[in-house]
Formats: C-alpha cells, sequence, structure tokens
C-alpha cells in the first residue's frame, strides 16, 4: 500500500492543531471551574470533608455522562478528563448545576404534561372526578414552585436558569400523548413514570450534589414526589378497577376501600433509583 | 377540594388486589438497593480504619447532633460536644451492656441510633394499634386501614434493621429499644385513641417526625453510604403519610416541600 508521505504529514500537523485546539478549550474550561471552586472556598461555602462525602457519587455520574457521549470513552482522554473533574476543585459547581438545571427541566416537563393533562376533558373539563382535577391542578402548581426553586439554586452556583423540559423524557410524554387518550389511566401512568423519575433522580443527586443548600432542596422536594407517585399509584388503581368514585376527599370514604388499597401507594421499604435521570440529561450547554 | 357524595360499593377487589398481588415480592426487591448503601458505608469505614471524624463539624451536623430539644427538654441527655482522645464527640450514649469492644455512639452512629430508635417506635405502636383492632378497642377497622397499618409495620422494621447493620458493621451495639423522648407523647395520646380516625392521626404525626428527621439528617450525615441510606427511607416515611391524609379525608400532599418541623436529635433519650 504506497503511502503519501507529504499528506500523512500534514494530517500530523492537522492532528496536532486540532489536540492543541482541544488542550486549550478543555484547559481554559478547568481554569474557570477552578477559579469557581476558589471562590467559592473564600467564601467559606465548601466543607473539605464533603469531597469525601461525595466524591464517589459524583465520579460515577461523570463516568455515566462521559461514556454517554462515546467520543471520549475510546481515545484515552476521557480516563484522564473524568481524574482530573472528580477533583472537587473542578466539579463541585460544575456538576452541582448540571443536577439542579436538569431536576428543573424535570419539574417543566411535569409543568407542561400537567397542562396538557388539565385541556383532556376527562382530567380537567366536566367529566373529571373533581378530586383528580384538584390534584392535578395543585400537583402542576407544586411542580413550577420546584421548578423556581431549583433554578434559583443554579442561578446561585453561577449556572443559567433552564426554563426548558428534559428533551429525553419530552419525546416520551409526546409519543405517550400521541393519539391523544381518551380516558384517565394512560394519562394517569405517565404521570407516574415521570414523578418516579423525578423522585428517583432527587434521592439519586442527594448523595452527589457538593452543595449543602442544593442538597438539602433537593431532599425537600424528593419526598413530595414520591407522595405524588403514591396518589397516583392509588388512583390507578382505583380507576383500573373501575371505582373512580371512591378518589375522594372523604373521612368516610376510607371504610369502603379494598383492602389492596391501602398498600398500593407505599409498594417499596426503599426508595429506588434505577429510574434517576443522568445529570446532564437536562443541562444546559 | 370538593368532597364528592360517597356511593354504594361495587368494588371490583380481584382486580384491585390483582395489581399488589406481587407487593412483597416488590418490596423485597427493594432490599438490595439498602443493602449495597449499607455495604457502600461499611467499606467505607474500612477504607477510613475507624480514623477519628473531624473536629470541626459543619453547623447543620452540630445542631442536629446536640438538637433544640426544645419540646422535650426534661429528658434531654447531655449534649455532644468536645472530642475524646479517639477523635470521637464526647456525650455519645452506649447502648445496652457495652463492651470494651463496643464503641459510643457518635457522629453518623448517633444519627443511625436515632433513625433506629424512631423505626422501633413506629414497629411498636403500628403493633399496639393492631391488636387493639383485633380486640374491637378501635370499632370496625377498615380493612385498607389494617393492610397499610401491616405493610408500614413491615416497611419501619425495615428501616430499623438497616440501620442496626450499619450500627452493627461500625461494631456497635443494635437498638432495640426506642425513642423514648418521643414514645412519651405517644404514649398519652394512645391511650385517648379510641376509632380508626385516631389511630391514623397517631400514625401520621409519627411519619412526621421520622420524614423530618430523615430530612434534618441528610444535611448532618457525612458518610455517603448513612446519606444514601437516609436518602432511601425518607421518601418513604412521606408516602405513608400521604397515604394517611387521604384516610382521613385530608389533602394527601399538602406541602410543595417537606419540612424539618418536629424534626428529633440526636440527644433524644434511647432505651
Amino acid at each position: 500500500m504506497p503511502i503519501d508521505e507529504h499528506a500523512l504529514g500534514e494530517l500530523l500537523v492537522e492532528s496536532q492543531d486540532l489536540q492543541s485546539d482541544a488542550m486549550r478549550t478543555s484547559r481554559e474550561s478547568l481554569d474557570a471551574m477552578v477559579e469557581l471552586g476558589h471562590e467559592r472556598r473564600a467564601q467559606g461555602g465548601f466543607d473539605p470533608d464533603e469531597g469525601d462525602h461525595v466524591a464517589n457519587e459524583r465520579r460515577r455520574l461523570m463516568r455515566m455522562s462521559l461514556l454517554g457521549t462515546g467520543a471520549l470513552a475510546t481515545t484515552g482522554l476521557g480516563a484522564a478528563l473524568l481524574g482530573v473533574m472528580s477533583r472537587p476543585a473542578f466539579a463541585d459547581e460544575a456538576l452541582d448545576v448540571q443536577m439542579l438545571q436538569t431536576s428543573a427541566s424535570l419539574e417543566n416537563l411535569a409543568v407542561s404534561t400537567y397542562d396538557k393533562a388539565l385541556g383532556l376533558d376527562f382530567i380537567g373539563g366536566g367529566g373529571a372526578n373533581p378530586t383528580v382535577r384538584a390534584f392535578v391542578l395543585k400537583t402542576k402548581e407544586q411542580h413550577a414552585e420546584h421548578a423556581a426553586a431549583f433554578n434559583a439554586a443554579a442561578t446561585r452556583l453561577k449556572g443559567k436558569p433552564q426554563t426548558g423540559p428534559d428533551p429525553i423524557l419530552q419525546k416520551a410524554v409526546d409519543r405517550a400523548l400521541t393519539p391523544t387518550p381518551t380516558a384517565p389511566g394512560p394519562v394517569v401512568a405517565l404521570a407516574i413514570d415521570l414523578e418516579m423519575g423525578a423522585a428517583q433522580t432527587y434521592q439519586n443527586n442527594v448523595a452527589a450534589l457538593s452543595d449543602p443548600q442544593a442538597r438539602s432542596l433537593t431532599a425537600s422536594i424528593m419526598g413530595v414526589e414520591a407522595q405524588h407517585v403514591s396518589i397516583l399509584l392509588a388512583v390507578k388503581a382505583l380507576v383500573e378497577a373501575n371505582q373512580p368514585d371512591l378518589i375522594a376527599l372523604d373521612p368516610g370514604n376510607v371504610a369502603k376501600l379494598p383492602e389492596a388499597a391501602g398498600t398500593v401507594g407505599i409498594p417499596d421499604a426503599f426508595g429506588k433509583t434505577e429510574k434517576s435521570r443522568p445529570a446532564e440529561e437536562g443541562a444546559l450547554a | 377540594m370538593r368532597r364528592r357524595p360517597t356511593s354504594p360499593i361495587q368494588i371490583s377487589e380481584r382486580e384491585l388486589t390483582a395489581l399488589t398481588r406481587d407487593l412483597d415480592e416488590m418490596h423485597r426487591a427493594t432490599l438490595p438497593v439498602m443493602h449495597d448503601a449499607v455495604a457502600e458505608w461499611k467499606e467505607d469505614l474500612r477504607s477510613r480504619s475507624e480514623q477519628p471524624e473531624p473536629e470541626a463539624l459543619t453547623t447543620s451536623r452540630r445542631r442536629f447532633l446536640v438538637g433544640t430539644g426544645a419540646v422535650f427538654s426534661g429528658l434531654l441527655l447531655a449534649a455532644c460536644g468536645s472530642t475524646d482522645d479517639d477523635g470521637e464527640e464526647t456525650g455519645g450514649r452506649k447502648q445496652g451492656s457495652a463492651t470494651e469492644a463496643v464503641r459510643p455512639l457518635t457522629g453518623d452512629f448517633a444519627i443511625a441510633a436515632l433513625a433506629a430508635s424512631i423505626e422501633n417506635l413506629a414497629v411498636n405502636t403500628y403493633q399496639a394499634g393492631l391488636e387493639a383492632a383485633t380486640a374491637g378497642r378501635l370499632g370496625e377497622v377498615p380493612p385498607a386501614v389494617a393492610a397499610f397499618a401491616k405493610t408500614a409495620q413491615q416497611h419501619h422494621g425495615d428501616h430499623a434493621g438497616a440501620w442496626n447493620q450499619v450500627l452493627t458493621n461500625g461494631r456497635r451495639h443494635t437498638v432495640t429499644g426506642v425513642d423514648r423522648t418521643v414514645k412519651g407523647n405517644v404514649d398519652p395520646a394512645f391511650a385517648q385513641v379510641n376509632d380508626v380516625a385516631g389511630l391514623a392521626r397517631l400514625a401520621l404525626e409519627l411519619e412526621k417526625v421520622a420524614a423530618a428527621t430523615y430530612l434534618k439528617s441528610i444535611s448532618a450525615i457525612k458518610n455517603n453510604g448513612a446519606l444514601k441510606v437516609a436518602a432511601s427511607i425518607q421518601p418513604v416515611e412521606m408516602q405513608h403519610a400521604a397515604i394517611l391524609h387521604f384516610a382521613l379525608g385530608e389533602y394527601p400532599v399538602p406541602d410543595s416541600f417537606a419540612k424539618e418541623d418536629g424534626a428529633r436529635s440526636a440527644t433524644d433519650q434511647i432505651g
């Protein structure tokens, strides 16, 4: 096989230039992140003990992110970058902001999905169970509050507020709502999926966030999403049992509920994380 | 929220029961998650070779370990604070008949012990409620309420088991007693319970205390494995509370953000 040495030389020069550009870009990003870390420490906002506390979790999340891109995995640069990014100086705000933006994106998607659901007669119209309608309205409001809180936290850490939805789950929602459902069951099932995804993502993030305030905020929201899951599971069960009338806020109602209604909303002794979303999924570039 | 008039029951219980047929299996399926978190803690302990905890505790951690004790001040033990020769905070409790091989409960272990004691109290309270129901002291008990109580009790038993596993891994005694500080309020309240609604109200208060304590502990725990255990339990206590609200005819998710109100501190008396 003949080799054009001149062409090969040009390719090598071009390759070196590309590498230099990439390294310069990476170095600038790293410098910016390190500077952020310095500023934060200067403000007394970092507990050195928390480096151990969250380092493993951050490393795991970053590994997921890097492998998710595929591009770095084969070059060896991914491993090196992983090592650098796992250091607290680099990763504390950067990954925290990513997680907070992704959290906001999940909340934004929940708001828009519940909004669409309320446009359906059997959820938000005259044909709806009034308790279900009130629950959807209130839950939508709560998700809007969560989105605002996550964005405020991201902004405090010098990130941008995320006003859009999680792009991956948005596609899943679009598929679930096309064609438009004609009964509550599929809509409730979709809501359960979104709420579970949010609750599990936040549970996962609690162990990975380095910023104490962001961690406390996330912890204060994960249980609320889990409560949404509980009620939706009970609603789903009663809808599927063709007993929507039992979905009511009436102290006397409990006597009429079947035995299984007491357990369907509390299926697990420990929260799971298998449906948690990747840290960067809803992050802004 | 507007209440809806009730209608005669035409429940298809078989259909609904089918949805929860595998409940127990699902419940068991979650245990490996907890075991992983506990194992992570054990591994962390091993790698640190029982190194002393840092003297500089964060404000939230110190606040959690000391607590305000405003409600139950008469029953508090001495507050944690200084550091002993082993680098551990003094003022911690020794559980049971402590031997030289078993170390006192400080730091994350104090939080684990507190959590176990609250879980034990929940187990005992649900048990007392079920026994009262069986004895006919609560009137007619709806099957959904009985099923909920049994399942919630099982969850709390599992939670206590998780924390005790953590303690055992750290060469501490397991906690078989209850949070006596909280029990001091539960006992007189339980004595006045004479119907299902009263029992549900008491259970709701306990669940809220547990959830608030876990939420507060998340700001104080240093070990990542312990943090995961707490984070995996807090949402479950919140779910228990939601179902109890619903059973009482109340809005099930009243707060947009979980609260720390009513959280217990590691200074509570355990026994």
